[in-house]
């Protein structure tokens, strides 16, 4: 039972996922969108940390670990999936990328 | 209340209101550099929270690693050209909006009712040291912590593999 009371936690973990979904309907820039997932996953090791230091136990913060290390290698591909979409189209605004659309 | 309570609450609010940044600001560098702010403050909460082990992490590989890659290849598009207003479509603007006004308004119902119904699971409390989890992790965990170790690997291939510029470009119809 850590000092913080969950439900702080999880209202602040629930206001940044909803701004990072916010983010990645809203927003047309690729990068944009991008950042906001990552807010959005920020979000969700927030609730993770925040239930281990509740409910005991060294879980959470290791399901946190696991989720880092797998948004770094996602992050690493993602931005090279934005690269060379830009090289082909010049652009990275998801209105005018159309490459699965006739 | 407690100083440890009033720092997160703190913290949260910042962390909350950088995010908001990222959101609303129309220039990608400005809305990055207010995402690194929320991502420190995040940090700071996964102290508050007794595990400053994962704040050390957030802070090296998020904040450190991952955005300054961000911003990278933000300098690399060269994005300014296109800063002007982002007309989208409407109607999806719309819908979007009223999915998370729906979606915060639902969690945060659920988080009121609920919140305080998770038990202790009779473990100890996390003191905030390194070796127990350094312990979990690598007996409980070494499988997972194997397997994303192959996982950064192939995601080190796939990202270079997909960022290289051919040498010499190939004649379009050899394209597949």
């Amino acid at each position: 039972m850590s000092a913080v009371p969950l439900t702080h936690v999880l209202a602040v973990a629930v206001a940044l996922f909803s701004l990072g979904l916010a983010g990645a309907l809203l927003r047309r820039n690729a990068i944009t969108i991008f950042l906001s997932i990552e807010i959005m996953l920020n979000a969700a090791n927030l609730a993770l940390v925040g239930y281990g230091a509740h409910v005991g136990g060294y879980s959470g913060q290791i399901v946190a670990f696991f989720a880092i290390a797998v948004a770094a290698a996602e992050a690493a591909v993602g931005l090279a999936i934005f690269v060379s979409v830009f090289r082909h189209n010049e652009t990275i605004d998801v209105n005018k990328i159309r490459l699965l659309k006739w | 209340m407690s100083a440890p309570r009033l720092i997160f609450d703190i913290a949260g609010a910042a962390a909350v209101v950088f995010a908001a940044i990222l959101v609303v600001h129309r220039n990608p560098i400005k809305g990055l550099l207010a995402a690194v702010v929320s991502l420190f403050a995040i940090a700071g909460e996964f102290v508050l929270l007794s595990s400053p082990f994962l704040a050390a992490i957030q802070v090296i590989v998020y904040a450190g690693a991952i955005l300054v890659l961000f911003l990278f290849v933000l300098m690399l598009l060269n994005l300014d050209r296109e800063a002007g207003p982002e007309e989208g479509h409407r109607m999806q603007k719309l819908l979007g909006f009223v999915a998370i006004v729906l979606f915060a308004g639902m969690m945060l119902a659920a988080v009121r009712s609920s919140g305080a119904l998770a038990g202790s699971s009779g473990e100890p409390a996390p003191t905030g040291e390194v070796v127990p989890l350094a312990a979990a992790l690598f007996s409980q965990a070494a499988l997972p912590f194997e397997a994303v170790s192959i996982l950064l690997l192939a995601a080190l291939v796939g990202a270079f593999v997909l960022a290289r510029r051919d040498s010499a470009p190939r004649p379009p119809e050899e394209r597949p």
